[in-house]
């Protein structure tokens, strides 16, 4: 069935199969107002990889099965275009099932009912992708806005034919673990050894859509298993397994804190099985406490015209560089307040000057600080980085994600980025090849499933983009703060949430224990509850210190501690490469020849 | 020995033996160690967690021994540093708490061995804060002082308790049984009792119907060989009196003292010396993760690795603060309270002798943490 001609030569094809639950879409954009745009044809589905290689096809509606094969055709370069998905939450209603039935759709039904039943997670039916460079992505991005008016349409012909309770019209994180689950549910069921799986990425269609599209978004009725037991969830989990929110919150609140323990120690071990604890020397240097974001859990900024403000010179910096060098440090983790006196030029000379005068990594700018840069000077957040890439950026810390739950974030920190901007510069830097780490501070009185929300979020990204290095939890410092909640931040909750952690993290290579926040002996405990890295001997550190959380360690003392954990200590560089030699203590040329990373493939 | 036959046995309920605490102080896995612990540990005690509503009077740090691990003595009066309260001075730290409405039940007092006090010194000491108010628990002397008290008084035993006790003395604290090796001691504290006559003194109280606490320090240069045999020593007069209520596992603190060369020990080794010592003392029915010396994080984390109780309120506490202690000085009841609730664990305020002042109806957040017990672990206190 033709819709219609694209007005330009450049025509865009999206090819839909026969799909029951797709009729509301395919009629709607028979019917819709776009009749101009789309030519919609009821091919075979083994046509779209022949389709999208002879370039008569852009963009194609595919079932979940079949995106796994097109993705690892290695002629194409398979995209998912975001937000725009067909995901089946629920079991299938009955009638749907009967209908089903009747457009060969029986197998898919059968599929997401066990697939929900086992995993917990929602099943991706259908999605979109398009082919990366078939057609220019303003184009894409154009067409789909306009598609997103149809789906508008689309939503209310959608809740009648199926009930809304199981079909959502979004690709947000939460679909992107079940997609991910499922890809590596095929794999299995291919019967490929696990060393001769094609590593699949999940890539998204870098377009610039709304989020989401517009459209309704049916929330699912929250629903955990009875039958599931805490005990066979921590096994599955310590196996590997990915977990469901559902299982994870359920884990946090019934589990005990030796048995979260031991499972996220057994997953540890799997994944570092060397047995060797990592930690590296670098100086946290806050280059400016000027900043007009104003978070009530902060101590350490101070407002614009504040006479206790600083930005600090060259001559400081070059201090603090010059003795991080002499004390074998290898990288500056700069961070500092949002300050607006500052453009992104400072930042390039910055860079620059520090690349040339000193042998440091630069660890530095978390997303709010790059996101603000963007704002202020109108450029897109990639050209951003870019630049800073260019003037010789390394790699970007995670901090600033607090908790990636925006009631949350609105409530502690109004004029910080949303969720969904801290996720965007993590998703464009690991785009552009940076190494990034993610964080989270807990006690803000967020409940469970918001913290595992905050956790799902940085695993679907991950499943994307494979860009993260580690993460690393602390609770909330609230000495001196203007925050007062009386949120629990012992050391059974660090724990309880760290081992978690470890466990929903799969994709996550390394887990940092926090001494600075927990005290070396909770830092060190932690190492037996999923930790494998002791983060840094810093020199300096002004912010959690700002707020009561006043420990020091040398490299020295972490050595000893981790040793008498019965872990074997080795530094190592940001992208967690182990550095085969110690620097001197003089230190210049201490980057040294760099052994293997410390990856999940690691495990076997 | 392995471990998992060190399992079978603490399963079984049958009392481990040497060769047992060398292998569970040497197994690498502490989470290990950690899950049999606390079986045994909720087997005694479920998900309670006692505190009690303390407070701490050092009254002199004059002290004729010379112990190598000591921050908190000084050898003479006008050394620098060094202070006896006067009993006016002493009976006014508790004048303080009752003015302030402090519902305390327990004083614990522990000094230095300071020849130049006349023996009714204590006995005046204790009978001033009798009178000042006649509920509360006097824990006084440990048994270092008493058999200081026996030599330079030339008194018995006995005869030391017994006029002490007459003066309002209610039970021993547990401190100054170090380590019992003769090796260590004579390397460490060559001034102070020897191990048979530490156990003697509390052999004796025990007979006069006095319980004690006892403890170890670990952590300086003691062996696992010389802990192990420190436990089952303890053990061993617990088989014969059944008068001990509590082991607390003492770390060594190294600041401020002659083995400051020395690195304090580490929270792993912490949380094994809870473990193991609450697996070996199988017939002692508290295990006390004292926060003062722990630090307040790892004591939380204790109630996990054999630990039913986090001690008390302390006020003031001297002794390990002059050893480098980064603690408070004083935690409230709340501060407590929130520390056990959010361990999972149910908080039980007791008095001295494990008596019930107030417990929680349930726990506050109704967290069911607790896991189930293998039935077969029993194994009944005497």
């Amino acid at each position: 069935m033709t819709v219609g001609d694209a007005p330009t030569t450049d025509r865009l094809a999206i090819w839909a199969p026969p799909l029951t639950c797709a009729r509301p879409f395919v009629a709607a954009l028979e019917n819709g107002p776009n009749k101009d745009l789309f030519e919609v044809t009821e091919a075979a589905p083994e046509d779209c990889a022949h389709a999208f290689r002879s370039g008569r096809a852009a963009v194609a509606l595919v079932s979940s099965e079949r995106f796994w094969r097109l993705a690892h055709d290695p002629a194409l370069d398979v995209r998912i275009v975001p937000h725009a998905a067909i995901s089946v939450h629920g079991a299938l209603p009955n009638h749907l099932d009967e209908a089903a039935d009747e457009h060969c759709l029986g197998d898919v039904a059968r599929t997401v009912t066990e697939w929900r039943k086992r995993s917990g997670l929602p099943f991706v039916s259908w999605l979109w992708v398009a082919r990366a460079g078939a057609a220019n992505e303003p184009r894409l991005a154009g067409l789909f806005r306009r598609l997103s008016a149809v789906l508008a349409d689309v939503s209310v012909t959608a809740a009648s034919v199926a009930s809304a309770e199981f079909l959502r019209y979004e690709l947000g994180s939460h679909e992107l673990s079940g997609l991910a689950a499922f890809v590596e549910e095929l794999h299995r069921t291919a019967g490929l050894p696990s060393s001769e799986r094609p590593s699949l990425r999940i890539r998204l269609l870098d377009l610039d859509l709304p989020d989401p599209l517009g459209l309704p978004v049916v929330r699912p009725r929250r629903k955990v298993s009875g039958k599931t037991s805490i005990d066979g969830l921590l096994a599955d989990a310590a196996a590997g397994s990915r977990i469901a929110p559902e299982a994870a919150a359920l884990l946090y609140e019934r589990a005990s804190l030796l048995d979260l323990g031991e499972a996220a120690d057994r997953r540890r071990r799997a994944l570092h099985p060397e047995n060797i604890v990592t930690y590296i020397i670098d100086r946290n240097v806050n280059y400016t406490n000027v900043c007009v974001t104003a978070c009530k859990f902060c101590n350490f900024f101070r407002p614009e015209k504040s006479r206790e403000g600083y930005t600090l010179s060259r001559d400081e910096l070059a201090q603090k560089f010059g003795e991080t060098v002499a004390l074998g440090g290898i990288q500056i983790l700069l961070q500092g307040g949002v300050n607006p006196h500052l453009p992104l030029t400072y930042y390039e000379d910055l860079f620059r000057w520090t690349k040339s005068n000193f042998p440091l990594a630069l660890h530095a700018l978390s997303p709010e600080e790059v996101s603000f840069i963007a704002r202020q000077e109108s450029l897109s957040i990639a050209t951003v980085l870019e630049r800073l890439i260019a003037a010789g950026l390394d790699s970007l810390p995670g901090g600033g994600a607090e908790i990636l739950d925006d009631d949350i974030r609105r409530r502690i920190s109004p004029l910080k980025c949303s969720t969904d901007t801290w996720l965007d510069v993590m998703r464009q830097a690991h785009r552009l090849g940076l190494r990034t780490t993610a964080t989270l501070v807990f006690g803000f009185g967020e409940r469970p499933e918001q913290m595992v929300g905050h956790l799902d979020r940085l695993r679907a990204l991950q499943d994307v983009t494979d860009g993260f290095t580690a993460f690393i939890c602390w609770p909330f410092q609230a000495e001196g703060t203007r925050l007062r909640l009386g949120d629990d931040t012992t050391a059974q909750r660090y724990l309880r949430i760290f081992s978690l952690a470890r466990l929903y993290l799969d994709n996550f290579p390394n887990l940092q224990v926090s001494w600075p926040t927990m005290g070396p002996t909770i830092g060190q405990v932690a190492l037996r509850f999923g930790g494998n890295d002791f983060g840094s001997a810093m020199i300096e550190e002004n912010v959690v210190s700002q707020a009561g959380a006043v420990f020091k360690l040398s490299a020295a003392d972490i050595e000893e501690r981790v040793r008498a954990a019965g872990f074997v200590p080795c530094r190592r560089n940001m992208r967690y490469e182990l550095l085969s030699s110690h620097p001197p203590a003089s230190g210049k040329s201490h980057v040294t020849a760099v052994s293997r990373p410390i990856g999940l493939s690691a495990s076997a | 020995m392995s471990f998992s036959a060190v399992r079978d046995k603490v399963r079984a309920g049958e009392p481990l033996g040497f060769d047992d605490g060398v292998t569970l102080f040497r197994h690498p896995n502490l989470l290990d160690l950690g899950q049999l612990a606390n079986d045994v540990r909720e087997r005694l005690h479920g998900e309670r967690t006692f505190y009690n509503r303390n407070m701490h009077i050092n009254a002199t740090n004059v002290c004729v021994a010379g112990c190598r691990f000591c921050s908190f003595a000084r050898l003479k009066t006008g050394d620098p540093g060094a202070y006896t309260m006067t009993l006016q001075q002493a009976w006014g730290r508790l004048r303080e708490r009752l003015a302030a409405n402090d519902p305390l039940t327990e004083i614990h007092i522990v000094n230095g061995l300071n020849e130049e006090l006349p023996f009714s010194y204590y006995t005046d000491l204790l009978a001033g804060l009798k009178r000042l108010s006649p509920t509360v628990h006097l824990k006084a002397f440990t048994a270092v002082e008493i058999f200081f008290f026996h030599q330079h008084y030339g008194m018995p035993v006995a005869e030391v308790l017994s006029q002490l006790r007459a003066a309002g003395l209610d039970s021993l604290p547990g401190g100054g049984a170090e380590i019992f090796a003769p090796r260590v001691r004579h390397k460490l504290c060559a001034d102070k009792c020897d191990a048979d006559q530490w156990l003697d003194v509390h052999r004796t109280a025990h007979r006069m119907g006095l319980r004690s606490n006892c403890t170890m320090l670990y952590g300086h240069v003691e062996t696992i060989e010389e802990r192990v045999d420190h436990l089952l020593r303890l053990r061993g007069l617990q088989e014969e009196t059944g008068g001990f209520q509590t082991f607390v596992p003492l770390a060594f603190h190294p600041d401020g003292n002659a083995l400051r060369r020395l690195p304090a020990p580490t929270a792993t080794e912490d949380l094994r010396a809870f473990a193991v010592s609450r697996l070996l003392l199988h017939n002692i029915p508290h295990v006390k993760a004292y926060w003062v010396m722990l630090g307040i994080k790892t004591a939380q984390t204790a109630q996990w690795f054999g630990a039913d109780d986090l001690d008390g309120t302390v006020q003031e506490e001297r002794i390990y603060h002059m050893a480098g202690a980064e603690t408070p000085q004083h935690l409230g009841v709340a501060d407590i309270v929130h520390l056990i609730e959010q361990a999972g664990r149910l908080p039980v305020e007791r008095d001295t002798l494990y008596n019930v002042v107030a417990e929680a109806s349930a726990n506050a957040h109704g967290k069911p943490f607790r896991r189930a017990i293998a039935p077969e672990a029993g194994r009944a206190l005497p």
